[in-house]
């Protein structure tokens, strides 16, 4: 594996980093408190800088690490996540996602962005807000601060946690680069406990090379703590037995110890005091093991095997007295010692983390080409089954057991290629949530954006394709559809307006609705500027269904004036267009005041189609089943004319439309006989219900799609195509154009009546 | 000790004792259990905590079991990182390092 390989992985992971790291966020923002959402925000910016570092992307670096410093002041309660503090965090991962972005693909962030940003959360993390900061850094520097490993397992009472725990100033002077201050006072004495989790050998670090590398600092003083240690049978081999005591005396501050543990201290508990602690050294080891100090100023040199961890620029010593108050740090380590032992004991009996489910990484193209492969079987498998059929003489009954177990391996494999392409929609989701910031900012409106059933998975060759549409949506949404806060306020509703992005499954597709609680379609000025464009005959009289639909047509814009965010030439009919070349579809139900909830309907796959085969016409098609309602026989005292070329048909006390298809398709220029022929019920979009004509079903099965555009080109009311098992090509229906060709030119009230009656 | 010399069991580490080397080193000081060994540390070149933390738990069940356990010869590096680590429990160094 070369550089560049693990190089793309750590792009990938970053990715799902900074999704991590966005919904932790938006999280925060909805008001969660929950320790370990600040926990998991912060790991994720902390993996990020830490991989960065390692193939020496500064710019990434830097960035993170002032995020990161900001975060831990949240972390350790020193800073309130406030709405304002949120939001500069929110566009601080944007910028982050840019960053890594730029790092990856080339090019630059604008650095007015980065340096804007990183001034503002320094002034939160210097505590800029509060007006004590001045006074704060001479006496809260000698309290001990605790960095506590936030795995799940260690979440036994820690009695030391909260008490005695006070801020801490971080110094960015360091950060800077520059070394001012730097009265060298002597050096300083720290007390650092450090026990490690097995998880700290089993990522691969080693306790060894910390204590080494600590040992870089100044002189230290270690005792090891083996009490812990079982008797040999007992023992896990790779267990974490040992922690330590360390005594540091060094020049270098704090924050430079800190970083030697900066690896590890998710798989470890850390906890540095400023001052010696003498008293705990003096204290004899329980197991009444003689245990003296071993002070370890010897040469270094024969360890070292590896290249020391790029340490940060040697801040200035913290400004208080180097042994100062050791009251505190006494009094508490006992317990400490207690509480981590105890969680300690905890952890050998629970299972520690949890582990991540196991995954790999494959290239897409692969997997595509199995797809691929697998329809080709299926096709095959027809082929064959439909040969056996037609030469079928007496029959073997081997075979066609053979044949039916071939099918059902078949389908089975189809099911799992298919669900190896199943991807959440997540990511798409939380893309959106940076759209919605990115405009809110724009037209100065404030939103929130919801999202619900992150998780529905759906083919991703479904999900490349909803981002757009779905982003032209969103944008649409907040710049039409919500009103200003004033506004808002004005009519008594929330200064924040809420955007609810959800997906569910439903019925064998993925429905998506982007509801909004703006000000819903103005019908008055949609209706007004359709006559103005010629789109419906100023008497036309329209249902409001149909008014809501009009900004669907081509060339519809409301917005009087053309703004940066609509307006781009792009309508809502490129949405409508884009979402029906997935074989989807979207409506619009809109109330006046309450906001308008766009729902579009998905197939979860674009690669096969359970459908029904059918004849037209001499023609063999295929229906998506998704469609289908019903199938009947209609009986003639069921069908009624209806105008000069409209029929109904009557079932079970309400009246459908008849749609012929053959006429429409124009396979035959004169109606077909009803009752010769079957009635698919189908729901089209909008609620309403047709019943399509075809001659005779001749069966049920999956196929596999075949573009037609990709292929032939784009033919109106045929979605797609198939091979069957004979060979031939069979057309695979659009039963939405079909219905809307239907409804002939004019959207006649009389229609939708009939349709919703 | 090394007086009764004929009946005591030598081990010879390997020279890379890392954290992938500590379940078997675990076995092959169980499988020595309740006699006296010698450990031969003198080829390591690398050795992590796991492995120490398994010399000495065996150092100290020995011990409970009164039976002779100590590291001799040991490398620079052996001796080098139990120092760094703190421990100087006296079967694991080799009694000439011991003040």
């Amino acid at each position: 594996m070369d550089m560049n390989e693990i190089k793309e992985i750590f792009f990938q992971e970053c990715e799902e980093q900074l999704a991590e790291l966005e919904s932790g966020l938006l999280r925060l923002n909805d008001g969660d408190t929950d320790p370990e959402t600040v926990n998991a925000v912060f790991r994720a910016v902390h993996s990020i800088k830490g991989g960065a570092g390692a193939f020496g992307l500064d710019d990434l670096v830097s960035f993170a690490h002032v995020f990161e410093t900001t975060l831990d002041c949240v972390r350790s309660n020193k800073l309130e996540a406030s709405q304002d503090l949120l939001k500069v965090m929110l566009r601080s991962a944007d910028v982050l996602a840019d960053l890594t972005a730029a790092s990856r693909d080339g090019g630059t962030v604008e650095s007015s962005r980065t340096s804007g940003l990183v001034a503002e959360l320094e002034a939160y993390a210097k505590g800029q807000p509060l007006p004590t900061s001045a006074a704060a850094p001479a006496a809260a520097a000698p309290e001990p601060v605790k960095t506590e490993a936030p795995a799940p397992a260690a979440e036994a009472p820690e009695p030391t946690d909260d008490s005695g725990f006070q801020p801490v100033p971080f110094s960015f002077d360091a950060l800077d680069g520059e070394d001012d201050l730097a009265v060298d006072s002597g050096r300083s004495v720290f007390t650092v406990r450090f026990k490690p989790r097995s998880d700290l050998y089993a990522k691969g670090n080693e306790a060894v090379l910390i204590l080494r590398e600590l040992a870089k600092l100044g002189d230290l003083q270690v005792r090891c703590e083996t009490d812990d240690l079982p008797s040999l049978d007992m023992l896990d081999p790779e267990g974490a037995y040992f922690s330590w005591l360390i005594r540091v005396e060094t020049e270098s501050n704090e924050e430079a110890i800190r970083h030697v543990f900066e690896f590890v201290e998710w798989d470890s508990t850390v906890e540095i005091t400023a001052g010696a602690d003498e008293e705990a050294f003096a204290a004899p080891a329980a197991s009444g093991e003689d245990q003296p100090m071993a002070a370890v100023p010897f040469d270094l040199s024969l360890l070292e095997d590896q290249p020391a961890v790029p340490a940060e620029a040697a801040a200035p010593p913290a400004p208080a007295p180097a042994a100062g108050e050791p009251a505190l740090a006494p009094a508490n380590l006992p317990l400490a010692a207690k509480a981590i032992a105890e969680a300690e004991k905890k952890e050998t009996v629970v299972p520690a983390v949890p582990a991540a489910p196991q995954t790999i990484r494959v290239d897409l193209d692969r997997v595509d080409r199995l797809i691929n492969l697998v329809g080709e079987l299926v096709i095959n498998q027809a082929m064959l089954a439909q040969s056996v059929v037609e030469n079928e003489s007496g029959g073997s009954s081997a075979v066609n057991l053979g044949l039916e177990e071939l099918q059902q391996l078949t389908r089975e494999i189809q099911d799992s290629v298919m669900a190896i392409r199943a991807q959440p929609v997540k990511p798409v989701f939380q893309r959106m949530g940076r759209i919605v910031r990115e405009i809110a900012d724009m037209t100065g409106k404030q939103v929130r954006l919801v999202t619900e059933g992150e998780n529905t998975e759906v083919d991703k060759t479904v999900i490349d394709k909803i981002a757009e549409p779905l982003t032209h949506m969103i944008r649409n949404a907040v710049d039409h559809g919500l009103e200003t806060p004033e506004k808002r306020t004005e009519l008594g509703k929330n200064a924040e307006g809420v955007l609810r992005l959800s997906a569910k499954h439903r019925s064998g597709r993925i429905v998506i609705e982007i509801a909004d609680d703006g000000a819903g379609i103005n019908r008055e000025r949609v209706k007004a500027k359709a006559i103005e464009n010629g789109l419906i005959a100023p008497d036309a009289n329209l249902s409001d269904e149909d008014i809501d639909n009009l900004i669907f047509h081509p060339g519809f814009s409301t917005a009087d004036k053309i703004s940066d965010i609509s307006g781009r030439g792009v309508g809502m009919d490129v949405v409508k267009r884009s979402i029906q070349a997935l074989g989807g579809r979207i409506s619009i139900t809109s109330k006046p005041g309450k906001g308008s909830v766009f729902t579009m309907s998905l197939p979860l796959t674009l690669a096969v189609l359970d459908g029904m085969v059918v004849t037209v016409a001499n023609q063999t098609l295929v229906v998506p089943l998704t469609a289908i309602v019903e199938t009947l026989q209609p009986e003639k005292a069921d069908i009624h004319s209806f105008g000069p070329s409209q029929r109904l048909i009557a079932i079970r006390d309400t009246f459908c439309p008849l749609v012929d298809v053959g006429h429409i398709l124009n396979f035959r220029s004169d109606l077909a006989n009803p009752i010769d022929g079957v009635a698919l019920l189908v729901e089209s979009e909008g609620g309403g219900q047709r019943a399509l004509m075809v001659d005779a079903i001749q069966g049920q099965r999956q196929v596999v799609i075949k573009s037609l555009e990709a292929n032939y080109t784009n033919v109106p009311g045929i979605a797609a195509a198939t091979i069957l098992g004979d060979g031939r090509v069979a057309l695979i229906l659009d039963v939405d154009a079909v219905v809307t060709a239907s409804r002939g030119q004019p959207l006649s009230p009389d229609m939708m009546l009939a349709a919703t009656g | 000790m090394s007086s009764d010399g004929t009946s005591v069991k030598v081990l010879k580490l390997p020279e890379v004792l890392d954290l992938n080397a500590a379940s078997r080193l675990h076995e092959q000081v169980l499988a020595h259990k309740g006699e006296d060994i010698d450990i031969d540390a003198s080829d390591v070149t690398r050795v992590g905590a796991q492995c120490i933390q398994v010399l000495l738990a065996a150092a100290k069940s020995w011990r409970a079991e009164d039976q002779n356990f100590k590291v001799q010869p040991a490398s620079d590096v052996f001796i080098k990182t139990l120092q760094l680590l703190g421990i100087s429990d006296e079967a694991m160094l080799p009694k000439e390092m011991l003040k």
